[in-house]
């Protein structure tokens, strides 16, 4: 038995469909995000798992224990949430002890699992500060010791990090990974940064317009993404129109405008859509070539430095592409240079066909 | 003074010169020697502050004036907190008219209003009481503390209760420990505009006192058509010195607030 089971869940705000037949579950100690654009319903599905909206329909269960009748006070889910929403009246000790009092902990015990929760989040020598004297990351690591202390059967993050700058929220999230980690705390992180949530989950669960499109490991949702939007939306990629031409052994032909090249089967999808297809190719997956070696011919327009890679736009005749190379010695391209480019036909990724968003 | 103008500063001086005057005065004639109303004063003494003490039915005014003050805005808190915790942030129909109803006394002549106070105790057999004023006065002062406590309430970050919630505090529990200690700012900022507002009430007052129960403001209204002697000059410092004297400690108090409070739950 699954130990969180999203099933069929769905919320209604009169005529907007805020979440619509939402399935999904999720193993103890496991660490799930959801990712989507704004407005995708992401909140909305965490406030129903914490009791804070009921759904329209469809059930939440705890190792099959219905949660939707059970007040949110009594669910035991730990949440953090964007705005921090610490106690400002309170010190940083009387915030993480108060989910301790309401458990109605003795206080010689209660002192000592303060204490422990600081300490797993480095806070120990601030113990007695107001969260107004404190700096957004610091003020992070309050509400998540105040929400793991309760030792909660969930933890709930709902974009935590998304106020700390670059740096800073890279730390936190090495840290939060640590964390979870080591206390195998079942954790659903909202956010609607993908390399966030590729960083830190066992599994991403895509979401568009209330509606789950795929839920896998960030690496197998990368490179095999079910559908255009989750393609488009976990990192970059060169999206092209294309068609079908024929079918071969192992793959098929595919053309886009005059140029044609060979990839892997196409999805079922393709035959009724009288082989339109989506053509996606990650910049990561394309190599230069002499000019004139390519299965496509271009011209480098543009070059950006990126530290550890570079970026290249190059002009072709199925559009603009972008090219991303390590940088491992000089730069392989000169701006306005001349240049081929070529890729690896089973990285070429065919997709159902939708306008685009 | 680099950053306001010449100007700026000078309209400050005017105001806070404008604002002052009269209490200046009031206090100046208040230490006259002579048996008339001076200013500046020919000489310097407490002779009518004296003079105060001699008069026992001036003290027990003001001691009413104070429990009545206590009273009516201790009242109108309880009455004020929910109010605002159900108008400022839940959508019900007739939220409009109720605000618009705690917030009439405001809108309602101060005369009218003190007839129809009149009309409605005599209707119960309350007038002249002390429980009579203390409703009138709640009703009257409920819109200056319902403004500063809706004031903080609308400025409240949901989530926060929530979290609250979240950790497994009970409805009750949340509004104790975590709401109001929120809005306590504006509960104390109401509660005290409210009690300055009771203390010095004359219009509405006049209509629904009896000799029993006579306020600080009627008595020295009373005394002022009979007599100008410069006794309401001392009297008038008394209460000035008593109204800053109580900002100064609240002050102190709404410092402490927030520690008080705060260490509660060690
Ligand atoms: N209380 C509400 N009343 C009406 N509509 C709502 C309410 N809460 C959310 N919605 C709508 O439901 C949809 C999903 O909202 P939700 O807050 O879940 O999005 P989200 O994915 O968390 O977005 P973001 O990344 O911007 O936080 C939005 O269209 C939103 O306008
Ligand atoms: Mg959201």
């Amino acid at each position: 038995m699954a130990f969180l089971e999203l099933t069929g869940l769905t919320k209604r705000f009169g005529e907007v469909t805020a979440v619509e037949d939402f399935d999904l579950t999720v193993e103890r100690g496991e660490f799930v995000s959801l990712l989507g654009p704004s407005g995708c319903g992401k909140t909305t599905t965490l406030q129903m798992i914490a009791g804070f909206e009921q759904p329209t329909a469809g059930s939440i269960t705890l190792e099959g224990r219905d949660l939707v009748a059970v007040k949110a006070r009594n669910r035991g889910i730990g949440i953090v949430f964007q705005s921090y929403a610490l106690f400002p009246h309170m010190t940083v000790a009387q915030n993480v002890a108060f989910g301790l009092e309401m458990r109605k902990v003795a206080p010689a015990e209660r002192q000592r699992r303060v204490e422990q929760a600081l300490a797993l989040v480095h806070l120990e020598a601030l113990a007695g500060r107001y969260p107004r004297a404190m700096s957004g990351g610091q003020r992070q690591r309050v509400a998540l010791a105040r929400a793991l202390v309760i030792e909660p059967e969930i933890l709930l993050l709902d974009e935590p990090l998304s106020n700390l700058d670059a740096k800073l929220r890279e730390e936190m999230q090495l840290e939060l990974r640590g964390i979870q980690q080591r206390m195998g705390v079942t954790t659903i992180l909202v956010t609607h940064d993908q390399t966030e949530a590729m960083a830190l989950s066992d599994r991403v669960a895509v979401m568009h317009r209330g509606r789950l499109v795929q839920v896998a490991d960030p690496l197998q949702a990368y490179e095999n993404p079910l559908t255009d939007f989750v393609s488009s939306f976990l990192g970059k990629t060169n999206r092209l129109e294309g068609r079908v031409l024929e079918r071969q052994s192992g793959g098929c032909r595919v053309a886009v405008g005059e140029t044609t090249f060979e990839a892997p089967p196409p999805p079922d999808e393709a035959a009724a859509g009288g082989g339109r297809v989506i053509v996606s190719i990650r910049p990561e997956k394309v190599e230069f070539r002499p000019a004139g070696a390519g299965l496509v011919e271009g011209r480098a327009a543009a070059r950006i430095f990126l530290g550890d890679h570079w970026l290249y736009q190059v002009e072709t005749p199925l559009g603009v592409l972008l090219v991303i190379r390590q940088n491992a010695g000089p730069a392989e391209v000169e701006t306005g240079g001349s240049v081929g480019l070529a890729w690896d036909p089973a990285q070429v990724r065919l997709l159902p066909y939708e306008a685009q968003a | 003074m680099t950053r306001n103008g010449p100007f700026a500063f000078l309209f400050s001086a005017l105001f806070v010169v404008f604002m002052t005057a009269p209490l200046v005065v009031v206090m100046g004639v208040s230490l006259t020697p002579e048996g008339f109303l001076e200013f500046p004063p020919s000489g310097l003494s407490l002779r009518w502050f004296r003079a105060i003490l001699e008069n026992p039915d001036f003290i027990d005014a003001a001691w009413i004036s104070l429990y009545l003050g206590i009273a009516s805005a201790s009242l109108a808190t309880v009455l004020a907190v929910p109010a605002a915790l159900a108008i400022g942030r839940r959508r019900f129909a007739g939220r409009d008219f109720l605000l618009a109803l705690f917030m009439s006394p405001l809108t309602v002549p101060t005369i009218v209003l003190g007839i129809a106070f009149l009309r409605f105790l005599s209707q119960f057999g309350l007038n002249g009481t002390f429980v009579g004023l203390t409703l009138c006065h709640a009703i009257f002062i409920t819109p200056f503390i319902l403004r500063l406590v809706l004031a903080s309430v609308t400025g409240l970050d949901r989530t926060i209760e929530k979290a609250a919630e979240s950790l497994g505090a009970s409805d009750f529990t949340v509004f104790r420990r975590v709401t109001l200690p929120m809005i306590m700012p504006g509960v104390v900022g109401g509660w005290v505009l409210a009690f300055i507002t009771s203390f010095d009430e004359l219009t509405v007052t006049v209509f629904i006192v009896n000799p029993s129960t006579t306020t600080l403001p009627v008595r020295l209204f009373a005394h002022i058509t009979q007599t100008t002697d410069p006794l309401v000059a001392s009297i008038s410092t008394v209460v000035i010195l008593f109204t800053v004297g109580l900002m100064f400690l609240i002050e102190r108090l709404y410092g402490l607030d927030r520690l008080l409070v705060g260490g509660e739950g060690r």
